[in-house]
Order: structure tokens, then C-alpha cells, then sequence
């Protein structure tokens, strides 16, 4: 029986596209729609999918000005949403200087 | 397992970088924004008080947020459409500056309601803006910023020899100041904006 312990990894944060979302915000005051589109290198429907994934999950706050084509949609991340890529960052961390027993490796690939 | 984590972290470094790298300094702009209307209403005042020796002369200053204002949030809404993102410093600097905006409109605003111009209020005025000139400059890396705001505030020292009848000279010494501490580091890091990271754009 090994002794290894695999820290909870939020589901959430770990796709791509919203741990990039999460990861640029988290770095900059706020953002607009424009901005991470670019960072990202997403398309405009899945980038608002993912906005609207992790707004609902209290991790980015989106502030919508202007009216019509010249809408303008702002993101900025909340402390909710720091602490949680923290603790991502954290988990992936730990994991990657443990070492894995192979069988709890196969686990965590094929759970 | 172990490459799939590296793979999650190398995109957290990487992102990370690429936002840090690509981070243009904004708020160029609002130095002389801020700079030119308190220059024009402070060399004003002064010509007017000491052509004029009337007492309405000593509100011309509020002029100053008057015609500020206005033009800041115009240039801040112009900047963030350029940019399409407003870094932690960017924040940092603004807010400081509203701060001491609004101190030194508050301060000169009870000074005029008191009747008591013969505290020297451009000294502090002057040495308000120009610690907010020292610390733009520090926090932006900016040497020539750093370096017109200490310039600034001990110029700002000079508001205390005029007292007295000859207290409007103080005015002058403001405005000079603003010079120092707005207009100039303004077109100075306006350049450098410009040269530094919109010379292929």
C-alpha cells in the first residue's frame, strides 16, 4: 500500500482555454473580449462559452459597456477565482516533485 | 502524467509571460491632460491677481478639474480601446492620482473658503504632485519621471519665500512646477511609449 496522496486538481481550471482566461486576468487589472481572444488564440463562440463557464463559477467578474456594435465586454478575475488558480498551480506542483507509483499514475489516467 | 502536468504548467508560464511581454504602459496622455489645464489656470490666476487685485480671481483655479476631468476620462476610454486591457500599475498610478487630485482640489477649495492664501498651499500642492511624479516614475521604471519629480518637489520649496502681499508669486511657482513635474515627463514618456513598443504597429 503506498503512502501517495493526489491533491484534489479543480476541474474546472484544468481545460486549456480557461486556465488561459484565468492566467492572463490574473496578471492584468482587467481585460476585454478583444484581448483574450488574441492571448488565447480562441474563437469569439468558445471563448464566450468558457466566459460564461467560469463567470458562473464566481471566478471572473464581466462588466458589459456601450450598446450595439460598439459593446465592449470587460473581464477581471475575483479573489475566488485567484485562489483557486493558486491552488491549481499548487496541486500541479506538488504532484509533479512527488513520485507517482505507477499504479497510482494509472489511476489518474484511467480512473 | 508527468508530461501532461508539465504541459498544464508550461502553459501557465507561458501565458503568463505573454501577457507580461506584451504589456504597453498607458496613460501617457494624462500627464499633459492634467498638466496643460494646471499650467494655463495657474499662470491665469496669476496675471489676473496681479493685474486685476480682485478677490474672484483666487477660484480661476477650478478650471483645472473642470477641463481635466472631462478630457481624462475621455483619454483613459481611448487608451483602454488601444490597449483592450488595463495592467495592475496602470491602476495603481490612476488611483493614486485621483487621490491626490482630489486632495489638492479639496485643499485649494477650503483654502478659498477660509480666505487664508497666506499659507503656502502651492508648496503642498506642489509637493503632492510631485511625489505623484517621483512614484509614477518609480513604479514604471521611468528614470526621467523619477528624476522631475524630486526636481518638483524641491522647487516646490521655492512657494515659501513669496508671502505676504506677494503670495500670487506662489501661483507662479505652481505653475512652473506642473510644467515640471506634467507637461515634461508627459512628452518624455509619451516618446519613449512610442519608440519602445509601437515602432512596428
Amino acid at each position: 500500500m503506498s503512502n501517495f496522496k493526489f491533491p484534489p486538481i479543480n476541474s474546472l481550471l484544468h481545460s486549456e482555454l480557461r486556465l488561459k482566461i484565468v492566467v492572463a486576468l490574473d496578471s492584468l487589472q482587467s481585460a476585454d473580449f478583444m484581448y483574450l481572444c488574441q492571448i488565447t488564440d480562441s474563437t469569439r463562440g468558445n471563448l464566450s462559452t468558457q466566459i460564461t463557464t467560469l463567470m458562473d463559477a464566481g471566478y471572473i467578474d464581466v462588466t458589459k459597456s456601450g450598446l450595439g456594435r460598439f459593446s465592449r465586454t470587460t473581464c477581471s478575475i475575483t479573489s475566488k477565482g485567484r485562489e483557486a488558480l493558486r491552488n491549481y498551480e499548487d496541486g500541479l506542483r506538488k504532484i509533479f516533485s512527488q513520485e507517482v507509483p505507477a499504479q497510482e499514475e494509472q489511476k489518474m489516467i484511467n480512473p | 502524467m508527468k508530461s501532461v502536468i508539465e504541459h498544464t504548467l508550461d502553459i501557465i508560464t507561458r501565458t503568463r509571460g505573454e501577457v507580461l511581454g506584451h504589456k504597453e504602459p498607458t496613460g501617457e496622455t494624462l500627464f499633459m491632460v492634467w498638466g496643460y489645464p494646471t499650467a494655463f489656470f495657474l499662470l491665469l490666476e496669476f496675471a489676473a491677481l496681479m493685474l486685476l487685485h480682485q478677490n474672484w480671481c483666487t477660484w480661476i483655479w477650478l478650471g483645472i478639474p473642470l477641463v481635466g476631468a472631462p478630457l481624462m476620462i475621455y483619454y483613459l476610454r481611448k487608451d483602454d480601446d488601444h490597449t483592450h486591457c488595463r495592467t495592475i500599475e496602470a491602476n495603481v498610478i490612476l488611483q493614486m492620482w485621483m487621490f491626490l487630485g482630489f486632495i489638492s482640489c479639496l485643499g485649494g477649495f477650503l483654502m478659498g473658503c477660509a480666505d487664508v492664501f497666506e499659507i503656502c498651499y502651492c508648496t503642498f500642492q506642489g509637493l503632492l504632485v510631485s511625489m505623484g511624479c517621483f512614484v509614477t516614475g518609480v513604479i514604471l521604471r521611468f528614470r526621467p519621471k523619477t528624476l522631475c519629480g524630486f526636481i518638483g518637489a524641491i522647487l516646490s520649496f521655492a512657494a515659501l519665500f513669496f508671502q505676504g502681499e506677494h503670495w500670487p508669486w506662489q501661483l507662479f511657482v505652481a505653475a512652473v512646477v506642473a510644467i515640471i513635474t506634467l507637461i515634461i515627463p508627459g512628452h518624455l514618456f509619451r516618446r519613449y511609449v512610442r519608440i519602445t513598443f509601437r515602432k512596428n504597429s
